[in-house]
């Protein structure tokens, strides 16, 4: 008798997460300061459509920093078959109008356009040069549903009003982007099939936890830049962009894409768990043992310090009886680097406490082998560490869908044949 | 029959009146303070709850019986370390979930674990993994406290993951998959409050257990009598304060010829309740001669439940073995086994 289910419901939604022109409408009522164009030299811009890092602001310790909101738009192509050389200019003069009106940095537009493997299949073949494979199930204890969507489209801003507007002025509701006049849309070429929002960075998860999955405790730190209460995305934990890119043929310069869709149920992690618990699940048991965590993790620089952690987790977790999840990660490097791009934020979507975990890698070959490190079935295998139960933070999150994507290079980012000539 | 039970419940049903509809209150009784100087060891609890029965139903493979009982305290375990889990206010119930083989209806502990997703009429109500747990009274199984809406129907979907323990004899095959289910449960707040709740001031923390409860539908989890398990008993030892119980199969189907297979059935004292999720190493010498030094593999078969085991290559009758406790059980406990099977000691049969 607790009203929950009442409460939950009306919960009070982000604009981003309502979107829309009346959402806009609202959020540019809110903000004033003028956000900073973009280019007329398109040159000027990088090759790699992935390449942020360079643009994004960096915290104290000198990590890279997200984008504070972000939109996904799962969209299909209108047309049957292939698509026409008229779509292909239509798409690519609208993305140069976004790029006019928004300097390419957090202040104002990020952006990729990437296509999956229902895309390719209007050619009759696979991306040239590039492994696209239809998304599966990545654990025996999952069981995603899998977006087969012709294209995604990631938009990133710290400014609410410019993940928005850029929206709209994309979907052709609006004329005018950052005040700048918009001579083309996707109207009538790329339509929504779904659309999913999110947020990273402190301050966020705090505002938005009362949602299904967070208990009504409000636990999330209000310095913390995701719900589970840890900084992630430390520079040393992810790959690099040249690692990321597709190093060769027509489509070099792209990278390939994974989104998943997590719900994340913190009522047991914030609860019943205590903090060296969830220190010892997200890091390691050593990193619980030493006190080796402050906060959110700020202290921690630019790696999660896996160094000081035993390094064969297996080993570990038969003796500790729990593994960590950066813990398990490590085996997922290769040449001592980590296989992904992480570049991923939590969401409200649903009402439902959840996270849009988008990865960047060279193959998505890469992402199956850093989940497959994540798993920790070859830790619980003869060990006293469960299949999910103190095996790092499996516990707490569900993935419910997977989705596979390539993102080309900008030149080819508009509605791409599969084998172009380059 | 039992003045004790009777006064109980009439306690509780006065503070209710009193307080109206205070969770608080109910709570507090049904929470006696914990025993001072708990041993370290298996103890005789404050009190023994009831148990409803919430509904059954066959996924997959598996028959899962799911019930319930009042909100109680349990302990999470990581490591060597238990740590309390107190009940919240807006706690309804203890929800429990028993999973089995219906064809030899022995209680199965899957290590993967399976998720529970309540709703009511198509909204949400409450969405985690229980943990698994032992009890004295209900054995092992998987439980957690769920806060729902108050009376009324809920639909409880239950998937139990497919097992990754090794699986030998008749279950070789069997449990690999996942299965799925969902029930509706009837909820009544005055069902759960007719449920018993005995309080025990004489004997509690006393070494000693309460009996496991006999229910009609639900199989208990109990690892057999060692006098029942196949092969050679090469020994029993106790740790603290699990019961330890070597045995030793030198004609068993699963076996080649020149092989043979070392089994550790671990179980609590008393009630001989299965105690999952271990780590443990395994030495083996025959004709004195190390033919075996590795880690035990969680595996179950019909005969010896659950167990650590070992394929070792020798036909050697008379082995010499050791044992180490890596890592104890990391299932959760109730009241009463919460300071016991927490350290990792060494055996030699």
């Amino acid at each position: 008798m607790t009203g929950r289910g009442i409460s939950r419901r009306e919960f009070a939604k982000s604009a981003v997460a309502i979107g829309g022109t009346a959402a806009l409408a609202a959020c540019l009522d809110r903000g004033s300061a003028s956000v900073p164009e973009g280019t007329d030299d398109p040159s000027t811009l990088p090759e790699r459509q992935h390449a942020w890092n360079d643009a994004l602001a960096t915290d104290d310790a000198g990590n890279p920093r997200m984008p504070r909101h972000h939109v996904l738009l799962l969209l299909d192509y209108a047309g049957d078959g292939t698509p026409i050389d008229a779509h292909r200019e239509r798409v690519e003069t609208a993305l140069r109008d976004l790029e006019r009106a928004y300097e390419w940095s957090t202040e104002g537009l990020l952006f990729t356009l990437g296509y999956g493997p229902a895309y390719f299949e209007r050619f009759g073949s696979g991306p040239a040069g590039v492994d696209l494979p239809e998304p599966e199930a990545l654990a025996p204890f999952e069981d995603p549903a899998f977006d087969t969507p012709d294209a995604l489209l990631h938009l990133a801003s710290d400014d609410e009003r410019v993940v928005l507007e850029a929206e709209e002025a994309l979907k052709g509701t609006r004329e005018t982007a950052n005040d700048r006049e918009m001579t083309a849309s996707f109207d009538g070429i790329l339509t929504e099939s779904d659309r999913r929002t999110g947020f990273i960075g402190a301050g966020l998860p705090a505002d938005n936890q009362d949602v299904e999955g967070v208990p009504d405790s409000e636990p999330v730190p209000e310095e913390s830049p995701l719900f589970m209460g840890f900084k992630s995305g430390f520079k040393g934990n992810q790959a690099t962009e040249d690692r990321v890119t597709v190093a060769s043929g027509p489509f070099a310069d792209g990278t390939t894409q994974h989104l998943s869709k997590i719900r994340l149920q913190l009522q047991q992690w914030y609860e019943q768990d205590s903090r060296d618990q969830r220190v010892s699940k997200m890091f390691c048991p050593a990193h619980a043992a030493e006190d080796r965590v402050e906060g959110v993790g700020e202290n921690l620089g630019t790696d999660s310090g896996m160094d000081e952690c035993p390094e064969d987790a297996v080993e570990s977790g038969r003796r500790n009886g729990v593994v960590g999840h950066s813990q398990k990660m490590v085996s997922a490097r290769e040449d001592d680097s980590p296989r992904i791009l992480r570049r991923d934020f939590d969401s409200t979507d649903g009402g439902q406490a959840g996270l849009h975990f988008l990865s960047l890698q060279g193959s998505i070959a890469d992402f199956v082998a850093t989940r497959e490190a994540m798993n920790g079935t070859d830790v619980a295998e003869n060990s006293a560490v469960g299949q999910r139960v103190n095996n790092g933070i499996l516990q707490y999150m569900n993935v419910e869908r997977r989705g596979n994507y390539l993102v080309p290079p900008r030149s080819l980012r508009s509605l791409p044949p599969a084998s172009p000539s380059k | 029959m039992n003045r004790r039970r009777f006064l109980a419940g009439a306690g509780l049903a006065g503070i209710t009146a009193l307080a109206g509809c205070g969770s608080l209150s109910t709570q507090s009784t049904r929470a006696p303070p914990l025993v001072e100087d708990r041993p370290d060891a298996t103890y005789r609890p404050t009190h023994v709850e009831g148990m409803g029965m919430a509904g059954m139903a066959q996924a997959g493979d598996y028959m899962v019986g799911l019930t319930y009982s009042f909100p109680h305290r349990f302990w999470t375990v990581t490591g060597t370390t238990a740590e309390k889990v107190d009940i919240r206010s807006e706690d309804s119930l203890h929800l429990m979930a028993t999973v089995w083989d219906p064809e030899t209806e022995m209680v199965l502990p899957v290590s993967a674990g399976l998720s529970i997703t309540v709703e009511r009429d198509g909204d949400p109500v409450a969405d985690k993994p229980p943990w698994p747990m032992v009890s004295q009274n209900m054995g092992f199984h998987y439980g957690d406290n769920y806060a729902l809406d108050g009376d009324g129907v809920y639909q409880v979907t239950v998937r139990v993951n497919g097992m990754s323990e090794r699986r030998l004899g008749a279950f070789s095959g069997r449990f690999g998959e996942a299965g799925e289910t969902t029930v509706d449960f009837d909820f009544r707040q005055s069902t759960l409050e007719q449920l018993s709740f005995e309080r025990l001031p004489d004997t509690q923390g006393d070494r000693g257990a309460v009996d496991l409860m006999n229910m009609d539908m639900i199989p208990t989890s109990q690892a057999p009598e060692v006098s029942a398990l196949p092969g050679t008993v090469l020994g029993t030892s106790k740790g603290r304060d699990a019961v330890y119980v070597a045995s030793w199969l030198r004609d068993a189907a699963f076996l080649d010829d020149g092989q043979s297979y070392l089994a550790v059935s671990v179980r609590t004292p008393y009630n001989r309740v299965p105690l999952p999720m271990m780590s443990l190493d395994g030495r083996v010498e025959a004709d004195g001669e190390a033919v075996f030094e590795d880690a035990l593999t969680a595996t179950v078969h019909p005969d010896i439940g659950y167990h650590y085991g070992a394929v070792v290559e020798t036909d050697a009758s008379e082995p010499s073995v050791g044992v180490d406790v890596i890592a104890p059980p990391q299932v959760s406990r109730h009241e009463g086994y919460e300071t016991a099977f927490l350290a990792t000691p060494s055996f030699s049969f």
